[in-house]
């Protein structure tokens, strides 16, 4: 299934030139700005490939801030749906792991026809991380900077040549036609391989084990005021929902065209950090409490997401390290569980 | 604004946002800064990590004040007397940095006066706050360096708003805590802009930079360039304006960007001033409910369809750039305006919005470099007087805009209503996190609007208790104007004798009952203190509509449920 | 007879012969038959089961109305005892006004049936309590009307069934059908009434005064979360077995398939792990 090939720099725009005649080639781009963003690419040069490893998101192209699910009118309904073909290029190992935790979570036993629509037609070509932040964490939780499958492709930089290894079938099926570029790796490739994935490991900043935090908290040695103190600090903005690249939730609005019977059911990124999000009808409110709400989306990603796929809900990418106004983000609060006694 | 240029001779934030981190004591009175500008909060939190000591002054008990080291929890309008008891314990133990009050600043005999005799016993009766609590503060603010005040509408939103002001500028000019980083004196802007708006000249009686309308050089200079002669006359505040309509000497009124229908106190006022009106225009980006009586309605462009500049609290301004395509034919205000103009016989000939920069950066000291092409990374801080200039970070640096700095003898008095028998609380208005302003643009948001579905009143549960309401229940809130029915929400967060109601919900609109008072320089409205009283809400019998389980035969079948004994097995 | 297998007709249409569903939110439009008003804001809607539709107790749907949102709402029908699928619905939000509105004729949108079913096989030849408060009763009343018509196959049944007022009563005729079959039942208010002659108190208070055995007895609980908190606490404490205890929760949900978010409580999702849990496994969270 795997194989490992190598591709001169000097070839890497012509192959991708090439698999942008099939899809639509997204990459991380400079915005006017100068925010990084993953876009559409239009001259391949300008792709951003060296870009600190947690400023864009793929997460906006799976599972959309706004998706509309259905158009309705007096004579039906109808769903748009999405069929587009994508190529994403430059996302880490880490946004790669957080991939493979929303198919756990949108697959399963009720398939998510939306979330598998967009999943089917995108390809990745993630890059073996060789400049983490120093907000990453991935190195503890084996979810970067380089991976050992999960991937369609992944591209290791060796200075003048990127080793590509090849994951899956449709990472194949990146590669098929192009064995003019691409030739078998030699043992100088593999020790280059070895001292690049060295030397990213040695670039972290922050060692986190969250398996000491969840046997922690499985032991009963965090008591409630541990979450009130986080909580207290919470400024409800819910940036650590929307950043992160596997929490899931949606909210579902019917909007309608002015007063008249037609519009579109969509949906939209919701967080289980704002209080209504619990709220019933009729004015029920479950969650009330911000300490009850930090703490359930802390449990979530480390006791939860193990307990039901064996792996935490959290891939160590850092961004609700930049965001979290509160300084609470996972990060902190689980360096300082691992202090506590 | 008013009170702060009569202090220092411009009114802005003194430091920037990035120095309040390595603060050592940060005082924010009248601020509900993690609510209301969580980014600077965040800064906040940053120096209290960092071993700084925080001090908030405010009656409610809100998340920023639950992280200082000191919460004093005044009554609601007697800010003035807070801070002459806080002067009077620095001036009375030797605190005052008299070198500076020498060097920089003038009248500070008339004012030591008038503060000698607020001592901090004086003001424990009239703020209820502990003497004791009034002089550690003193004495935590005054001896440490690198110390910061902030203060928002809790401050401004007073018939004594410029006199908190003036106060609040004393404190900073007698402890020498301005002119230097992480030294200052800082009012927290709130809506996006609302700094770059009072900048250019949206005030009545200033041109753009805070040039006088009544300074013959500045008119000059702006007859010139716009070839035209102009009045000498400050305008009319935004009050005025209404009273004035209502009095049916103003005929019409152009309304841009505003919701004076929910945003002003006493609305039936308003719209009574509004209906007085020969012709009203409102240009907006959403219909609200001031547009709902307008003749025409100028449909405008949302921040992110259109170029142009953006002033944060910090002076910064910074520049946004279109995003996506206008639509439904909207246009950007200044485009809606020129073609106004030209309309009327004015050629203004604007084709961008970096033109209408340039001529700004002309016509107005403090923006002279501000230019479009220099604003592509993080902006500049004004002020910038040419286009070599870095940007000020902190102001006032050696001498105070105005040259020395004035301090004025303040001394306290009342707020305009106080309560009675019949009206025995203090109500004061705010804001909420989720919602923003009068929901014109956050009501059309399902999970903004979530969160905060309807209007509720915070009050103290020894005050519930003893008129008789728990949390959920509804009340009626009656002042002399009017009454509105809102839900009781019962915290601790508001002290006894003072309830709390946010004023963005039109189905319980707040300033149906808030007090037309307003200061009597800067002409903002007294939002935070009026007298109201609290009346709970009992449904009457008749209003639950009768129902046919109500029936005696509907009765009967569920009284024959125990009285048919001889139910088949 | 007792002991007799009982059968179980649990279908469940939504999903494909692959074990998935196609759509998974697509809702499948059914009409409106009857609309019963029950009090000023409960109405009984009827609507045409669709065909190769099927169900069990204790299960709901996602209702919705185009424009207005989805709801979930249990179904208060019976397999094999209605023709129809019948939802009682409170108006209490967006959707539920919207559903108020439809009149005979109209259509809503339907997904499911969704959720876990009432596990009443273990209590084959038992006897059983039903506890219910205010619109709590109509998901239970699907299962009542499965056990009734079983008669044989269970112990004896009885409920008691907290209301606000007399004019709150839910399901009236089904009441006096069900004590004509021999359940014992205890109808309750929570304040005085004029012209009531029955009882005036909590559920909690009458618990235990009927011929059930606790400690051999099962119980299906449902109501406000307060009550059932209570109830469960109190069966408990008085003896019954806390595997014996069931009861079903309500949530806020957009999805009903375990997606959205919204109903997560304690690592389980109330629309695919419930809506009907064993006492043991609420104990363990914070909430029961």
């Amino acid at each position: 299934m795997k194989s490992d090939l190598v591709l001169s720099k000097a070839h890497l725009s012509y192959w991708l030139r090439q698999l942008r005649k099939e899809a639509d080639l997204i990459g991380p781009l400079r915005s006017t700005d100068g925010d990084i963003v993953f876009s559409s690419v239009e001259n391949i040069h300008d792709i951003v490939a060296d870009c600190p490893a947690n400023l864009p998101c793929q997460k906006e192209f799976l599972f959309p801030q706004k998706e509309e699910m259905y158009k309705f009118s007096p004579k039906g309904t109808e769903r748009p749906g999405n069929h587009k073909k994508r190529v994403i290029f430059g996302i880490r190992s880490c946004d790669v792991s957080a991939v493979g935790l929303m198919d756990t979570f949108y697959g399963g036993q009720y398939e998510d026809d939306f979330y598998m629509e967009r999943r089917k037609n995108t390809f990745f070509i993630s890059i073996a991380c060789n400049r983490p932040d120093s907000s990453c964490f991935c190195i503890g939780l084996g979810t970067g900077p380089f991976l050992k499958e999960g991937f369609d492709i992944q591209l290791t930089d060796l200075g003048d040549r990127h080793m590509v290894q090849v994951g899956s079938a449709k990472g194949r099926q990146m590669i098929k036609g192009f064995d003019h570029i691409f030739r078998r790796p030699k043992k100088a490739d593999y020790d280059d391989q070895y001292e690049a994935n060295l030397s990213s490991q040695s670039k972290f900043e922050k060692r986190i084990t969250l398996d000491n935090v969840r046997r922690k908290i499985l032991a009963g040695k965090v008591p409630d005021s541990f979450w009130e103190g986080v909580a207290s600090r919470c400024f409800q903005c819910g940036g650590c929902v929307y950043q992160c690249p596997v929490c899931t939730c949606f909210n579902v609005v019917d909007w309608k065209d002015g007063g008249a019977e037609k519009g579109i059911r969509m949906r939209i990124w919701d967080g289980c950090m704002f209080k209504g999000f619990t709220k019933m009808a009729g004015n029920v409110w479950p969650a009330e409490q911000i300490a009850a709400r930090t703490k359930r989306w802390y449990f979530h990603k480390l006791l939860y997401w193990p307990e039901q796929s064996g792996k935490f809900g959290c891939v160590g990418c850092g961004r609700c390290t930049i965001t979290c106004p509160g300084k609470i983000d996972m990060a902190t609060v689980a360096n300082r569980l691992e202090k506590k006694d | 604004m008013a009170g702060l240029a009569s202090a220092f001779g411009s009114g802005a934030m003194t430091n920037s946002i990035s120095e309040i981190a390595d603060a050592r004591v940060i005082f924010v009175v009248g601020s509900n800064t993690t609510e209301q500008h969580p980014m600077i909060a965040m800064h906040m939190l940053e120096a209290v990590d960092r071993g700084a000591t925080l001090i908030v002054a405010d009656p409610r008990k809100t998340q920023i004040a639950a992280f200082a080291h000191t919460h004093l929890r005044q009554r609601s309008g007697t800010d003035v007397a807070l801070l002459n008891g806080i002067m009077n314990v620095i001036i009375g133990e030797g605190l005052v940095d008299i070198n500076f009050v020498r060097r920089r600043t003038e009248n500070f005999d008339e004012f030591e006066k008038v503060v000698k005799r607020c001592t901090p016993e004086v003001a424990e009766k009239i703020t209820g706050v502990a003497a004791s609590d009034i002089q550690r503060v003193a004495r935590i603010y005054a001896t440490e360096k690198r110390s910061m005040l902030f203060y928002s509408m809790g401050i401004t939103q007073h018939v004594t708003g410029v006199d908190n002001v003036r106060s609040c500028a004393n404190l900073v000019m007698l402890t020498a805590h301005i002119g230097q980083p992480m030294t200052g004196l800082n009012p927290l802007r709130g809506q996006n802009n609302v700094q770059g708006a009072c900048d250019m000249g949206a005030l009545p009686d200033v041109y753009s930079g805070y040039q006088k309308v009544a300074d013959a050089g500045a008119r000059k200079k702006f007859e010139s360039a716009w070839r035209r002669k102009l009045p000498s006359a400050p305008g009319m505040t935004m009050i005025d304006m209404f009273d004035s309509a209502r009095e049916g000497k103003l005929k019409a009124m152009y309304i841009v960007g505003e919701n004076p229908v929910m945003s002003d106190p006493d609305t039936s006022h308003v719209v009574e001033a509004i209906r007085k009106l020969d012709f009203l225009v409102v240009q907006d980006i959403f219909m609200s409910e001031t547009a709902e009586l307008a003749d025409v309605i100028l449909p405008a462009v949302t921040f992110a369809e259109k170029d142009g500049t953006f002033t944060n609290t910090e002076r910064r301004v910074q520049k946004v750039r279109r995003a996506v395509r206008p639509m439904y034919g909207a246009m950007p205000d200044w485009k809606i305006i020129s073609e106004l103009s030209k309309k009327m016989g004015y050629e203004m000939g604007y084709r961008a919005a970096h033109e209408i920069m340039e001529e700004a950066a002309l016509l107005t000291p403090v923006y002279g470099g501000i230019l479009h092409h220099r604003l592509d990374a993080f902006g500049l801080q004004w002020p910038c007087p040419d286009a070599d200039h870095p940007g000020t970070s902190f102001m006032h640096r050696k001498k105070f805009a105005k040259g020395l700095g004035t301090f004025n003898p303040i001394e306290f008095t009342p707020p305009e209503e106080t309560t009675d028998m019949a009206y025995p609380f203090i109500l004061t208005t705010g804001r909420l996190y989720f919602r923003y302003h009068t929901a014109t643009m956050c009501g059309r948001t399902a999970t903004l609007e979530r969160e905060e579905p309807e209007c509720f009143v915070e009050i103290n549960p020894k005050d519930a208790g003893r008129i008789g309401i728990r949390s959920g229940n509804s009340v009626k809130a009656v002042s002399r104007r009017g009454e509105i029915v809102v839900k009781a929400f019962v915290t601790d967060r508001t002290p006894e004798g003072i309830v709390f109601i946010p004023f963005h919900f039109r189905e319980a609109a707040v300033n149906l009952i808030t007090s037309p008072a307003v200061d009597p320089v800067a002409k903002i409205p007294e939002f935070k203190v009026c007298a109201i009283n609290l009346v709970p809400v009992i449904p009457k019998p008749g209003e639950r509509p009768k129902n046919h389980y109500n029936r005696k035969e509907d009765l009967k079948i569920l009284n024959e449920l125990y009285e048919e004994p001889e139910v088949p097995s | 007879m007792k002991n007799t297998k009982v059968h179980w007709t649990c279908k469940d249409v939504t999903r494909k012969k692959n074990g998935k569903r196609g759509e998974l939110y697509a809702p499948v439009m059914v009409r409106v038959l009857d609309v019963v008003e029950m009090t000023p804001d409960v109405k009984l809607i009827k609507v045409e089961k669709p065909k190769g539709f099927s169900y069990s107790p204790g299960q709901f749907l996602m209702v919705s109305v185009w424009g207005a949102g989805e709801a979930p709402i249990s179904i208060t029908s019976t397999e094999g005892v209605h023709n129809e699928i019948e939802l009682c619905i409170r108006k209490v939000g967006l959707v539920t006004s919207a559903l108020h509105n439809l009149k005979p004729g109209g259509l809503m949108g339907v997904r499911g049936p969704l959720g876990n079913r009432f596990p009443v096989e273990m209590a084959l030849g038992k006897d059983i309590l039903f506890v219910a408060g205010g619109i709590g009763l109509a998901p239970l009343r699907a299962l009542v009307n499965f056990v009734l018509v079983r008669k044989g196959d269970f112990g004896r049944a009885a409920m008691i069934y907290g209301s606000r007022g007399p004019s709150e009563v839910l399901f009236r005729d089904d009441l006096k059908g069900w004590a004509a079959k021999g359940m014992d039942i205890t109808v309750t208010i929570d304040r005085k009434a004029e012209g009531w002659r029955q009882n005036v108190g909590l559920v909690t208070e009458f618990l235990g005064k009927q011929k059930i055995p606790i400690k051999e007895g099962y119980a299906f609980i449902c109501g406000p979360h307060i009550m059932i908190k209570n109830v469960m606490r109190d069966l408990s404490l008085m003896g019954m077995p806390t595997t014996h205890i069931v009861t079903t929760l309500e949530a806020h949900m957009k999805c009903g398939v375990g997606k959205c978010g919204h109903c997560y409580m304690d690592g389980k999702y109330i629309c695919t792990d419930g809506p009907v849990f064993e006492y043991p496994e609420l104990k363990k969270s914070g909430a029961f």
